[in-house]
């Protein structure tokens, strides 16, 4: 056998590459378990999506947004997020408000979080209006 | 003229001195960030990011748990209670509590008091209605806040090897004065992890 083959010591060498970047960067994949039937019934809200980073897009999906109303008269919205990547991954996101009239709302509260996905995980992440005057929303990502 | 070996050296060396005297002056930079954001400076305490975040939270907390739905009179009277902190850090609490505060007032469900508790106090306030009795020889009636709102923030130091984790709880509480009943409670937790200088990797 002859090992010395340029093609196989490439082939070689990128394997050993590939499973130490495996290694180093720790691909955590998680398992999710859940019932078939649910009993849930949430009230969807269709989305617009304005994508500027594609690499961004590629690597968190926004797999659904539903809202409902707490404390009487406040919007409340939460949306599932999904890490399409096999890698554990951490996202920033904020919320924002507008009123009825198109106009920014202020919140004291308004700031960029992080979180952390595992590879393949989804999560959800919310928000709630602190004024009624909030009508509807923006979800903005960044990494 | 013609330097011999030894001035070149004098002047090389006078240079060189000149130079490590004054210094490679370097101009300072500052920037304007959001103090929100997640450029805002992280550090094993608890920065304007992560107090913004533990504000948020527990406001989007009670606010959808409907503990205010049950409220004698809109907006119910809040009293701010103690705010104990248990860190070692030595911060303002009004850092957390006045976000908390600002962000139910816009609500319009609460009403803060400020002539009881241990929170704010309008000095001035209390004055102007002292002289506004003394004149009018009628006594006000002070409301009686409906809900006292408590809070507390601990730390939790673990070390690891070359890790050390910083775990900061903040606690709240509100209180219903009428029935003394805690009718909302939550802990949100931010842990910071700091790798010793010179260790490698996670």
């Amino acid at each position: 056998m002859n090992t010395s083959n340029p093609s196989r010591l490439r082939v070689t060498g990128s394997l050993f590459v590939a499973g130490l970047v495996l290694l180093l960067t720790g691909c955590t994949n998680v398992n999710t378990y859940e019932r078939a039937q649910s009993q849930a019934t949430p009230n969807y809200v269709a989305d617009k999506r304005v994508i500027t980073d594609n690499t961004l897009a590629g690597t968190f999906r926004v797999v659904s947004i539903n809202q409902a109303t707490v404390s009487g008269n406040l919007l409340k919205i939460q949306a599932t997020v999904e890490n399409l990547k096999s890698s554990l991954r951490t996202l920033n996101y904020k919320f924002e408000w507008v009123d009825a009239e198109g106009m920014a709302v202020d919140s004291p509260n308004e700031t960029w979080k992080a979180i952390q996905l595992q590879g393949r995980e989804t999560q959800t992440i919310s928000t709630v209006a602190i004024t009624p005057r909030a009508v509807d929303f923006r979800l903005k990502f960044r990494e | 003229m013609k330097l011999t070996k030894g001035s070149a050296l004098t002047s090389a060396l006078a240079l060189g001195a000149l130079l490590a005297l004054t210094g490679c002056e370097t101009v300072q930079e500052t920037r304007t960030v959001d103090a929100k954001g997640p450029e805002a400076v992280n550090t094993s305490a608890i920065n304007s990011q992560d107090w913004a975040n533990a504000a948020d939270q527990l406001v989007a907390s009670l606010l959808s748990s409907n503990a205010l739905n049950n409220a004698p009179r809109t907006p119910a009277i809040l009293a701010v209670d103690r705010v104990i902190n248990n860190t070692q850090l030595m911060v303002d609490t009004d850092l957390l509590i006045k976000k908390i505060r600002v962000a139910l007032t816009q609500t319009g469900k609460i009403a803060i008091t400020n002539t009881m508790g241990l929170g704010e106090r309008a000095v001035v306030a209390s004055e102007a209605a002292e002289l506004e009795e003394m004149q009018s020889g009628k006594k006000e009636k002070v409301l009686v806040p409906d809900y006292t709102l408590y809070a507390k923030l601990i730390q939790q130091s673990d070390k690891g090897k070359n890790v050390t984790q910083n775990t900061y709880s903040f606690q709240m509480s509100l209180v219903q004065t009428k029935t003394g009943l805690t009718v909302w409670e939550e802990e949100k937790s931010i842990a910071k992890q700091t790798r010793r200088a010179g260790s490698i990797g996670w």
